[in-house]
C-alpha cells in the first residue's frame, strides 16, 4: 500500500464506519456497533502508526474536485508531521474514548446507541479532513463538519430542551468562526490565487492582485491572519466567542472528553501552526492571538474558581489551558504549542472520563457539593483523577508539567519582546489560580466525608471497559511528559524534533532564570492544591469569596458574558425578528399570499357559472358562436 | 341566377338553397328548446339532411358529381352518428330514471 493510499485509508475507515452504523446499526446487534465504532478508529490509528514510523510525507492530489478557469480546486491531503502528529492524538485518545463509550452509552436503546456511534465516527472522519486537508476549501468543510458533529452530540438527548439550546449556541458560535475562515480564505485567493497550503506559501511576498495589494503584501496577510483567527477563536472557545463551551457540557461526558476537551477546541492551535508562514509575518494577529490566549485563560481559570457542576469545572479549565496553547503559538513557540496540545489530551480526556466515571456512578449527579468521600469507594477512579489533576496544576513528573512550564518559559525568555514577560506574568497567575481550582474539584469530591445529599450511598467503580482506557491514559499523563523535558532545561525533546521540519526548531533558549520561575510556578500552584484541603475539606480557613462577595457575584455569573451576548445580539435580534413577523412577514408576504388564493377563488367561481350543465345552454353558445362567425365572414365579404 | 332542370320543369336553385335554410333553422331551434332527447336526434337529422341539400343543389347547378359524393359521404356518417348516440341513449335510460335532457347536468360547475 502506497502513502497515498494509506492517507486516503485513514481519512475513509471511519467515514465508512459512520457510514455503515447510520444504515444498519439499530437494525444489527448491539455487538456489530461496539466493535465497528470503536474498531475503525483503532484502524485508521494502526494506518498512522505506520506512517508515523515510516516517516512518511507528502502531498498526494487524488482529484481536481472545482475547475473553472484559473480557479482550481483539487482534493489533496497533506502528510507531514504535523498532521501525523494531529491524527495520532486524534485516533489514538479518540479510540480510547469511544471505546469509553462502549460502557457509558451502554443505558442507551439500540437505536441512540448506534446514533451515537454513528455521530462519534463522523466526527473522527470530520477531524482527520480538517488536519489532513491540503488546502484551504478541505480545511474549511471539515472545520464545519467538525462543528456540525459538535451539533449532533451536545444535542445528542434532543428531549432535554436545555441539551438543544446548548446545541444551537455552540454551532452559531461556530458558525461566526466559519465565517471568519471562509472569509480569511477569499482574502488568501485573491492575493495569491491559490488554494493549497502549498501554493499560498510559496506566494507570500509575490502579491499576485486584489484591491489590498498595494506595495507588498503586508495589509492582505494581516487581514487573512485576523479572519483565519476569528476561525479559531470560535472553534477554540476563547474569549470572546467562548460562552458556548460550557453550555456544551450538557451532551454525554465521552462527547466533553473527545470533542470539548482532546481534539476539536484544540482545531484552533492546530490551524495557526498550520498558517505561521502567515502568522509569523503578520505580526499584529499574531501579537492578537497569544493576547487572546493569556486573556482567556485567565478569565476561564477565574470562572472556574466558583462553578460546582464538576463538568464545568473541567471545561473552564479547558478554555484556560487552550489559552496557554494560544499563547504559546502567538509568541512563535509552535512546539511547546503542539506539546501542550497533545498533553492536554491526555489528561484532560482523563480527567473527563473519570468524571464521567464519577457521574455514572452518582446515577448521573454532577454536582461536586454532593460528592465528598469517594476515594475509598471509587479507588482506581480517584487516583486517575489525581494524577489527571496533579497533571493539570503541572506536579512534575506528569505531563502537564513539561507541556505547561515549557510555554511559560518560552514567554519568560522570549528576547528582545518586552511584551511577553507581561504574558508570562498573567500566566503565572493563571497557573497558581489553576492549582486551587483543581484543588477544590479533587477535595471536594474525593476527600472527607460523603455529603449528606449525595444520591448513591454505595457506589461502584466502573466496569473494566471504562475502567481501562482511564488507566492508560493515566499512565500516558504520569510518563508522556518524559519525551520531552525541555522545560528542565536538558533531555529529550521528541516533539519539538518532531515537528520542526514543519514548524521549525525552536527559536530562542532559556536560561538558568527561566528554570527558577519554572520551579517558583509549580511549588506554588502546588501549595495552592493543597491549600484548598483547608479550604473545602477541613474549612479551617474562612472562603476567601465571604471577604469579597462581589467577586463571587462575578465569577459566578461568568463575567455576565451571557448576559451581555443576550442584551446586545439576542435581544435585539429577537425583536428584528417579530418587527419583521408582525409588519412584513403577516401583512405582505402572507397578505400577498391570501390574496392570490381568494382572487383565484373568486375568479373560478364566476367562471363556474358558465358550466350549467344543461345541454341546450352549450348549444346556444355554439350556434351564436357560428352565427357570430357568419356574420363577421359576411360583411367582411359585403 | 341560374336554374336547375327538375323532371322537366326549370327551378331557380335559390328555392333550393331557401328550403334548405329553413330546414336547417328548424333542426337548430328544436335542438335548442326541445328537451326530448330522441327528438333532439331527429332535429340533428333534419340540420344534416339540409346541409345534404344543398351540396346536391350545388351539384346540380354545377354539373360536378362531388357534391353528390359529398352528401352520399354526409349521410354514411350521421348513420354511424345515430347508433352512436342511440346506443349512449338506450344505455342512459337502462341505468337512469331520466325524462329529458336536463336532468343530465351533473358536469354542472
Amino acid at each position: 500500500m502506497t502513502t497515498s493510499q494509506q492517507a486516503l485509508l485513514i481519512l475513509l475507515l471511519p467515514a465508512a464506519g459512520a457510514v455503515l452504523l447510520a444504515g444498519r446499526g439499530w437494525r444489527l446487534p448491539r455487538i456489530v456497533t461496539q466493535i465497528v465504532g470503536p474498531g475503525v478508529v483503532w484502524a485508521s490509528f494502526v494506518l498512522t502508526l505506520a506512517l508515523f514510523i515510516n516517516k512518511a510525507s507528502g502531498d498526494f492530489t487524488y482529484w481536481t474536485w472545482i475547475k473553472s478557469g484559473s480557479f482550481v480546486v483539487p482534493f489533496n491531503l497533506l502528510i507531514d508531521n504535523l498532521s501525523i502528529f494531529m491524527c495520532l492524538v486524534i485516533t489514538g485518545v479518540g479510540g480510547l474514548i469511544v471505546t469509553y463509550s462502549v460502557g457509558y452509552m451502554a443505558h442507551e436503546n439500540d437505536a441512540s446507541y448506534a446514533r451515537f456511534f454513528t455521530y462519534m465516527d463522523v466526527f473522527i472522519f470530520s477531524m482527520l479532513l480538517l488536519v489532513l486537508a491540503g488546502n484551504f476549501v478541505f480545511l474549511i468543510v471539515g472545520w464545519g463538519l467538525v462543528g456540525l458533529s459538535s451539533y449532533f452530540l451536545i444535542g445528542f438527548w434532543y428531549t432535554r430542551r436545555s441539551a438543544v439550546l446548548a446545541a444551537r449556541k455552540a454551532f452559531v458560535m461556530n458558525v461566526i468562526g466559519d465565517v471568519g475562515m471562509i472569509l480569511g480564505a477569499f482574502v488568501l485567493f485573491v492575493t495569491y490565487h491559490q488554494v493549497t497550503y502549498a501554493g499560498v506559501f510559496a506566494g507570500i511576498g509575490h502579491c499576485r492582485g486584489g484591491l489590498l495589494c498595494l506595495a507588498n503584501d503586508d495589509v492582505p496577510l494581516e487581514l487573512a491572519a485576523f479572519l483565519l483567527l476569528v476561525g479559531a477563536v470560535a472553534k477554540s472557545a476563547q474569549l470572546p466567542l467562548h460562552t458556548w463551551l460550557p453550555d456544551a457540557m450538557e451532551g454525554p461526558t465521552p462527547v466533553s472528553a473527545l470533542i470539548h476537551a482532546a481534539t476539536m477546541v484544540t482545531a484552533g492551535v492546530y490551524l495557526i501552526g498550520r498558517m505561521h508562514p502567515i502568522y509569523d509575518l503578520a505580526v499584529y494577529a499574531h501579537g492578537a492571538v497569544a493576547i487572546i490566549g493569556v486573556v482567556t485563560a485567565l478569565v476561564a481559570a477565574t470562572i472556574a474558581l466558583v462553578q460546582t457542576d464538576i463538568k464545568r469545572v473541567l471545561a473552564y479549565s479547558t478554555m484556560s489551558q487552550i489559552g496557554y496553547m494560544f499563547l504559546a503559538v502567538g509568541i512563535g513557540a509552535y512546539s511547546a504549542g503542539f506539546f501542550h496540545l497533545m498533553s492536554h489530551a491526555f489528561f484532560k480526556a482523563l480527567l473527563f472520563m473519570a468524571a464521567g466515571n464519577v457521574i455514572h456512578a452518582m446515577n448521573d449527579e454532577q454536582d461536586m457539593r454532593k460528592y465528598g468521600g469517594l476515594r475509598g469507594q471509587l479507588p482506581m477512579t480517584s487516583i486517575a483523577f489525581l494524577i489527571g489533576s496533579l497533571s493539570l496544576v503541572g506536579v512534575i513528573p506528569f505531563v502537564g508539567f513539561f507541556s505547561k512550564e515549557q510555554i511559560l518559559g518560552a514567554a519568560f525568555s522570549k528576547p528582545g519582546d518586552s511584551l511577553t514577560l507581561y504574558l508570562w506574568g498573567v500566566g503565572f497567575v493563571t497557573a497558581l489560580i489553576t492549582g486551587f481550582y483543581t484543588g477544590r474539584m479533587w477535595w471536594m469530591s474525593f476527600a472527607g466525608k460523603p455529603s449528606p445529599d449525595r444520591p448513591v450511598e454505595h457506589p461502584h467503580e466502573a466496569p473494566a471497559v471504562m475502567l481501562v482506557p482511564v488507566l492508560i491514559l493515566a499512565a500516558l499523563a504520569t510518563v508522556g511528559g518524559l519525551i520531552q523535558t525541555r522545560a528542565l532545561g536538558f533531555g529529550p525533546q521528541a516533539v519539538s524534533d518532531f515537528l520542526s521540519s514543519v514548524v521549525g526548531a525552536p527559536r530562542w533558549e532559556g536560561g538558568g532564570a527561566e528554570i527558577a520561575a519554572t520551579a517558583v510556578t509549580m511549588i506554588l500552584a502546588a501549595l495552592l492544591f493543597v491549600a484548598a484541603y483547608r479550604f473545602y475539606v477541613v474549612r479551617s480557613w474562612k472562603p476567601w469569596s465571604a471577604a469579597v462577595p462581589w467577586l463571587q457575584n462575578l465569577l459566578t455569573r461568568k463575567y455576565y458574558f451571557d448576559e451581555i451576548y443576550n442584551a446586545a445580539f439576542v435581544r435585539p435580534m429577537d425583536a428584528v425578528a417579530s418587527i419583521g413577523l408582525r409588519e412584513i412577514e403577516q401583512p405582505l408576504i402572507d397578505g400577498a399570499l391570501d390574496a392570490t388564493g381568494e382572487a383565484t377563488e373568486a375568479g373560478a367561481t364566476t367562471l363556474s357559472l358558465t358550466q350549467s350543465g344543461y345541454f341546450r345552454n352549450y348549444v346556444l353558445v355554439f350556434v351564436a358562436g357560428a352565427v357570430i362567425a357568419v356574420v363577421l365572414l359576411l360583411v367582411r365579404a359585403g | 341566377m341560374s336554374t336547375l332542370d327538375i323532371g322537366g320543369s326549370q327551378l331557380d336553385t335559390s328555392w333550393f338553397l331557401l328550403l334548405a335554410a329553413v330546414l336547417f333553422t328548424l333542426g337548430t331551434v328544436g335542438v335548442l328548446v326541445r328537451r326530448n332527447p330522441i327528438v333532439i336526434l331527429i332535429c340533428i337529422e333534419l340540420m344534416l339532411n339540409a346541409v345534404n341539400l344543398t351540396l346536391v343543389a350545388f351539384s346540380r347547378q354545377l354539373q360536378n358529381i362531388e357534391g353528390q359524393l359529398f352528401a352520399l359521404m354526409a349521410m354514411t356518417v350521421a348513420a354511424a352518428e345515430a347508433v352512436v348516440g342511440l346506443a349512449i341513449l338506450v344505455d342512459i335510460f337502462r341505468v337512469r330514471d331520466v325524462e329529458d335532457v336536463d336532468d343530465l347536468s351533473e358536469l354542472k360547475g
